[in-house]
């Protein structure tokens, strides 16, 4: 039943063996000793301060809303990263690994990475920045502000929020643990096959891959789950459905999107997996498997993640522009309208991905045209950005820096959208780097946005602005790295270029492959900037402590204080309008107190989902190694700790007025209550309510 | 600052690039490419006429309405019927034009394209080439001329060339820039493209869609000849003392690379031979690739490991 390996295998440690540990390869022992001297400084710092119990109670075990969305952004960031160093390396193999003669140091031919290793580094770079930088990064602005905009106390299943982000991670540290212990995946993000299938690739790569991804997709699915059921269940009375922030309207969209088609790549994931596993043939070339088959049930899920991506995308730049314009949104219903078409337009255009498999022209036709269908709806936005700008009042803060950016980007992105969408033009540059530097504006928009919102939020939860000027630096460095290297890219696209060359053969290329190194080390300046950014931000706090960062803010997320508490909002806020807090400033109403409050009902803490996460990061490490006895452990453990769960009688407890009081107090004259009050022992028996 | 005379590198370098015509498919060689490059045109000028006048509203609006300007302020405007008639109808328009005129040219440029055959050429010039994608080579095989080429694939000017594509291995793209768009190339599965030869030209064909660690070095040399030249090298080709059996294929189908993309000619390939190794690869048929080969491929290590290629009788 079981597929045939070649290599050792022991019941004890299945595959692992002590040469999969690549100690020779010089790259990653110094990444081994930069993680170990980073981790132990951070592990140092801890103990030093005693926050080990801090992290545990108000981090590690929390369901705030807040809190995890904020460590969904320190992933994602720190995922971002790693994804650029892949990227920076790729970008230098390929400067110098450029002509027939191109010398080749540290072991390779040419440059410096042999494929095996390039191959690697780009097919993580892909997964990376898609599903372990991009998704956790617009998950956790989701999580931090879907509920304060609706005026909820927190998600609605705030439990599952949790396990949401543990399953991410564990996916996560899946990826970087591949770093250090086998390989990573050399196939593609997409996971090209039948190159995924055990012929091809007999390594543990591909398993690190599919493991990762199946592990952080349950995570997204369930966070999805609980998204909408928020936005849904859990607005502020008042708050009718024209009345929801563009941002909520997105997420909910761009929610039901991962609601459906995640499922599509666990499937696929999973047949691979039957594939490699059990020696089925659901993908091979032979013995009656369909390798499109794959292909296809990989893009039903590709294309609508794009758009997964991208919704929250425009919701961010909807949120930005009218606070930083100081006028309503123009068009809001347009823009509702808009979002959903895209979303459901989404799910038509998957085959643009292969329009060169030889499809016939009527296939690719129907394709094409609804391809272009998302253009229409795109163009609205656009223009209902531009006239949002119109007669208003713009501030050219960091943030609407960021989004100004992201309209640039989308119309390139747009233009050059709209000529792959052409099959005609698509055949001469379908799997060329044009196609690279397509898609990275439209990935580039989503870190435009990401950066916008960082700036923009970042003082809702911590009390205190990035520093402007180094803000704007990075953004100005980031930003014309961004147009020289990809300017390059399109420009090599036209020179022939295809994609995933570790060795550029073409001597023709070299003078815009110097140009995109180029642009990559400004990005690397860009990071330094970004640094500097928070760290004088930190220094300063005391500074730019404000009461409201930004005074043209227009939605509900504003009208609680800032930094917020831990309850977000002291009374349930009453909706009067689509902008409230825009309408509430003009008639005088925004500094408004409740005469009276109310005992609110707070979730409990909970250890599970971390230990929940944790299992499941064994279970993904034995499943990649083959080692079932461990796999049947974490599993078991896992159904244990769900078990543990179901009987868990503690429903949280309740905030009581005079306590709300006293603490609405104290925040009126600057405190800052991020923490909780210990109930931990002292849970609402089920009869109380 | 020392540092200012490189940052007028990268614009430089730039404009060195264009002047060397480096841009390859602004110059298409043949009808196909041609009707391409066209379409590539159209849209971006029909893309452009509606890009444009929005990048320029949006700098108008910014410089206008920055704070501080004198511009209007109006709090409360974000509704207007008919403008929002518009932002929905002028995207709506450019893309039902738009789709319309890529309905049309798919038609016209359409890989197995019996059009252009039968247009462009009266039956004796259609010359058939089955390619075989391996890891990691190309074989051509002319079924006609009863030759087989590794990595050299030469046409007659003023004929249309039918290409037969499948692979042993795993999934694959041939592409020629300026004459062969992309077009995928898969195990157990034929796909076609047809190109025509108006022109003599020597070009480099590649791999475009990746197909594991030797994918960089899958190129082939692709020479548009005359017709007297081509029968020729046919002549000399099929002359060759290595025969292409079945059991000759099934050598060079092992994964290897040929480094330098050396060219190799075989006489007599076995009839069907692109039939069988169709039916192979759907049997079950893979050529499977070792870790420690993937690993060796463009290291220092490669040269212990690699087997050299078919005989070389160039």
């Amino acid at each position: 039943m079981q597929a045939q390996l070649p290599g050792p295998w022991s019941p004890l440690l299945g595959r692992l063996t002590l040469d999969q540990i690549p100690y020779q390869v010089p790259i990653l022992q110094w990444t081994f000793a930069g993680v170990v001297v980073i981790g132990l400084a951070v592990v140092f710092c801890v103990l030093y301060f005693r926050k080990a119990g801090y992290l545990w109670r108000e981090w590690l075990t929390t369901v705030d809303h807040k809190k995890i969305g904020v460590m969904y952004i320190v992933v994602g960031l720190v995922m971002l990263f790693r994804g650029f160093v892949d990227g920076l390396m790729m970008r230098t193999q390929q400067v110098l690994a450029n002509g027939p003669n191109a010398p080749g140091i540290m072991g390779a031919q040419h440059g410096f990475l042999p494929p095996y290793h390039f191959d690697q580094v780009y097919s993580a770079h892909g997964t990376i920045m898609i599903l372990f930088a991009a998704t956790p990064i617009l998950t956790g602005f989701q999580n931090i502000v879907v509920p304060l905009q609706i005026g909820a106390r927190d998600m609605a299943f705030p439990y599952m929020n949790a396990l949401s982000l543990w399953l991410t991670t564990a996916g996560a540290a899946l990826v970087m643990l591949s770093l250090f212990v086998g390989d990573f995946s050399a196939a593609g993000w997409v996971g090209l096959i039948p190159l995924t299938e055990l012929p091809f690739s007999p390594g543990t790569g591909v398993d690190y891959w599919m493991w990762a991804i199946q592990i952080s997709s349950v995570g997204t699915t369930l966070n999805a789950i609980n998204m909408i059921t928020t936005i849904v269940e859990m607005r502020a009375p008042g708050m009718s459905w024209f009345r929801l922030p563009v941002f909520s309207w997105t997420t909910l969209s761009s929610n039901i999107i991962a609601l459906t088609a995640f499922p599509v790549l666990g499937v696929a994931l999973a047949l691979l997996g039957a594939d490699r596993y059990l020696g089925a043939h659901f993908f091979t070339a032979g013995n009656g498997g369909n390798l499109m088959l794959y292909t296809n049930l990989f893009w039903i899920w590709g294309h609508p993640e794009v758009y997964f991506l991208i919704l929250p995308v425009f919701g961010i730049l909807s949120e930005v522009v009218p606070t930083f314009s100081e006028k309503p949104l123009f068009g809001y219903v347009t823009m509702v309208a808009a979002t959903f078409a895209i979303a459901g337009i989404s799910w038509l255009v998957w085959l643009h991905h292969f329009f060169t498999m030889g499809a016939g022209p009527d296939i690719n036709g129907f394709f094409s045209v609804a391809t272009m269908l998302v253009g229409i709806p795109t163009g609205v936005k656009v223009f209902n950005w531009a006239f949002t700008l119109y007669r208003g009042r713009i501030h050219f803060s960091v943030p609407m820096l960021w989004a100004l950016f992201g309209l640039f980007l989308l119309l390139a992105g747009g233009l050059t959208g709209m000529m792959l969408a052409l099959p005609a033009i698509n055949y001469t540059v379908h799997d060329s780097v044009f196609l690279v530097a397509h898609f990275h504006c439209m990935v580039l928009l989503v870190v435009a946005a990401a950066f916008a919102g960082v700036t923009y939020w970042f003082p809702k939860l911590f009390g205190f602005k990035l520093d402007e000027g180094w803000g704007k630096a990075f953004f100005w460095v980031f930003t014309l790295g961004t147009v020289i290297t990809f300017a390059a890219m399109f420009a090599l696209g036209f020179e022939g270029e295809t994609r995933r060359l570790d060795w550029t053969f073409d001597p023709a290329w070299k003078p815009m492959l110097i140009v995109e190194e180029f642009g990559i080390m400004l990005y690397v300046v860009s990071i330094v900037c970004f640094v500097i950014m928070l760290a004088v931000s930190i220094r300063d706090r005391a500074k730019t402590r404000l009461a409201q960062p930004w005074p043209t803010a227009r939605t509900l997320e504003w009208l609680t204080h800032t930094p917020v508490p831990f309850y977000n909002f002291a009374v349930t806020p009453q909706v009067n309008m689509r902008d409230e807090l825009a309408w509430r400033r003009e008639h005088g109403l925004d500094q408004a107190k409740p005469d009276r409050y109310e005992a609110i009902h707070m979730p409990s803490n909970s250890a599970l989902p971390v230990i929940i996460g944790a299992l499941a990061g064994v279970w993904g490490f034995a499943m990649i190694w083959r080692i079932w006895w461990l796999a049947g452990l974490s599993l078991a453990g896992i159904i244990v700790c769900v078990i543990i769960r179901s009987f868990d009688k503690n429903e949280g407890y309740y905030l009581q007025p005079e306590e709300i009081e006293a603490m609405e107090t104290n925040l009126a004259i600057g405190a800052i209550i991020a923490e909780q009050p210990d109930r931990s022992h002292s849970s609402i028996p089920a009869e109380a309510h | 600052m020392r540092l200012k005379p490189h940052l007028t590198l990268p614009p430089l370098l730039a404009l060195a690039a264009c002047s060397t015509g480096d841009y390859r498919l602004f110059h298409p060689m043949n009808m196909v490419a041609t009707q391409e490059w066209h379409a590539t045109l159209v849209d971006v000028v029909v893309m452009l006429l509606i890009i444009v006048p929005v990048l320029l509203a949006v700098g108008i609006f910014i410089w206008r309405y920055r704070k501080g300007a004198n511009g209007a302020y109006d709090p409360h405007w974000s509704h207007n019927t008919v403008l929002e008639f518009l932002v929905w109808g002028i995207p709506f328009l450019v893309v039902a034009g738009l789709g319309y005129y890529s309905v049309k040219t798919i038609y016209a440029v359409e890989p197995y394209n019996p059009g252009l055959t039968q247009a462009k050429a009266g039956p004796q010039n259609v010359l058939t080439v089955d390619v075989i994608a391996t890891d990691w080579q190309w074989v051509f095989v002319y079924p006609q001329q009863h030759l087989a080429t590794i990595d050299e694939l030469v046409v007659p000017q003023g004929s249309v060339v039918r290409l037969r594509l499948t692979s042993t291995s795993v999934s694959n793209d041939i592409f020629v820039p300026q004459l062969v768009t992309m077009i995928a190339v898969m195990p157990g599965m034929r796909t076609m493209t047809t190109f025509d030869t108006p022109k003599l030209g020597d070009y480099t064909g590649f791999a475009a869609d990746f197909s594991g660690a030797g994918f960089s070095w899958m190129q082939f040399a692709t020479h548009i000849v005359t017709p007297d030249d081509f029968t020729a090298w046919a002549q000399k080709a099929a002359a060759s003392p290595n025969q292409l059996s079945y059991a000759a294929f099934q050598k060079i189908a092992q994964p290897q690379v040929n480094e330098g993309a050396k060219v190799s000619y075989f006489s007599d390939p076995e009839p069907g031979l692109f039939e069988k190794v169709v039916a192979a690869a759907q049997a079950g048929v893979v050529y499977p690739v070792s870790d420690e080969l993937s690993k060796s491929i463009g290291s220092n290590e490669h040269a212990k490991l690699v087997t050299p290629p078919g005989p070389n009788v160039k």
